[in-house]
């Protein structure tokens, strides 16, 4: 038989109290936003250089691009990791994958913008798209930020950091065997 | 519609559970610090919750010292979901 609590009306105030307590009190380490901005733009311009160019050298100033913004996005989520004790997966897959439609959209458009300056050598174009896609993507998980705040339950839940690391190694073999063929 | 559940209706383990539906893993002083409980008390907790598949814990690394993370289990999350929704219903018979 069910046994009934003694006050249900306190029993999920004090849980949800509780759940407040430890959301309410995470923050996110210095220079969270400049150094993912930095790290998506560097991303960008590098993908974007190294597609146009069509060399070895572009292949591998492509994936150095995207070893640097992986290295970034790993030290910026161990960080928050670290001075919080806790992981959420839904920042570790807005900060890897981009996954919010907004963001992606920026990154998407910022890219595409970036190639077809960087074909036409136009390099302050290209630095103008990667610095945008950065800023954009930042903002992004900035809005995330906010709505996870506000509700933790619904945005706490994302990739983990095991299927982030095998699609990161997915994604830099197809961006290398693509520019190799083409 | 579900019922109460009896291995999350204990305070504690409630606001245990609850806390770590708003994360995905907590280390076990973070979360003995948020709940304002004794090491004992919240490892006596964990470990009933992780046998009954509620909760998972795996042995890590944090400033250099060992630690315990800590996290709610698909099962766990919806045991949580499941219970809330028994309490308010018991809430709306009841007003």
């Amino acid at each position: 038989m069910e046994s009934i609590p003694d006050d249900p009306h306190s029993a999920l105030a004090a849980a949800d109290d509780a759940r407040s307590r430890l959301t309410t009190s995470l923050r996110l380490p210095a220079g969270f936003y400049p150094l993912l901005a930095t790290g998506i733009a560097v991303q960008v311009g590098a993908a974007a250089y190294g597609i146009a160019a069509q060399t070895v050298t572009g292949v591998a100033i492509a994936l150095a691009g995207v070893a640097v913004f992986l290295a970034v996005a790993a030290l910026v989520l161990h960080r928050f990791s670290r001075i919080n004790g806790v992981r959420v997966d839904g920042l570790a897959s807005q900060v890897v994958l981009v996954a919010g439609a907004r963001a992606s959209l920026v990154y998407l458009g910022a890219l595409a913008v970036a190639i077809v300056a960087a074909f036409d050598s136009r390099w302050w174009l290209v630095a103008v798209a990667a610095v945008a896609a950065g800023f954009g993507c930042a903002l992004g998980v900035r809005h995330w930020w906010h709505a996870y705040r506000q509700d933790p339950v619904t945005h706490a839940r994302g990739a983990s950091p095991r299927v982030l690391a095998v699609l990161a190694v997915v994604a830099c073999l197809g961006c290398a065997t693509l520019l190799v063929l083409g | 519609m579900a019922g109460l559940d009896p291995l999350i209706h204990a305070p504690t383990r409630l606001e245990l559970v609850a806390t770590l539906s708003g994360v995905s893993e907590a280390e076990f002083v973070t979360l003995r610090d948020a709940l304002d409980v004794s090491d004992s008390v919240l490892s006596k907790h964990v470990s009933a919750l992780v046998e009954a598949g509620y909760l998972h814990s795996r042995k890590g690394v944090r400033a250099g010292r060992r630690t315990t993370w800590v996290g709610l289990t698909p099962v766990g999350r919806q045991a949580l979901r499941d219970h809330v929704v028994a309490v308010r219903r018991l809430i709306d018979a009841v007003e």
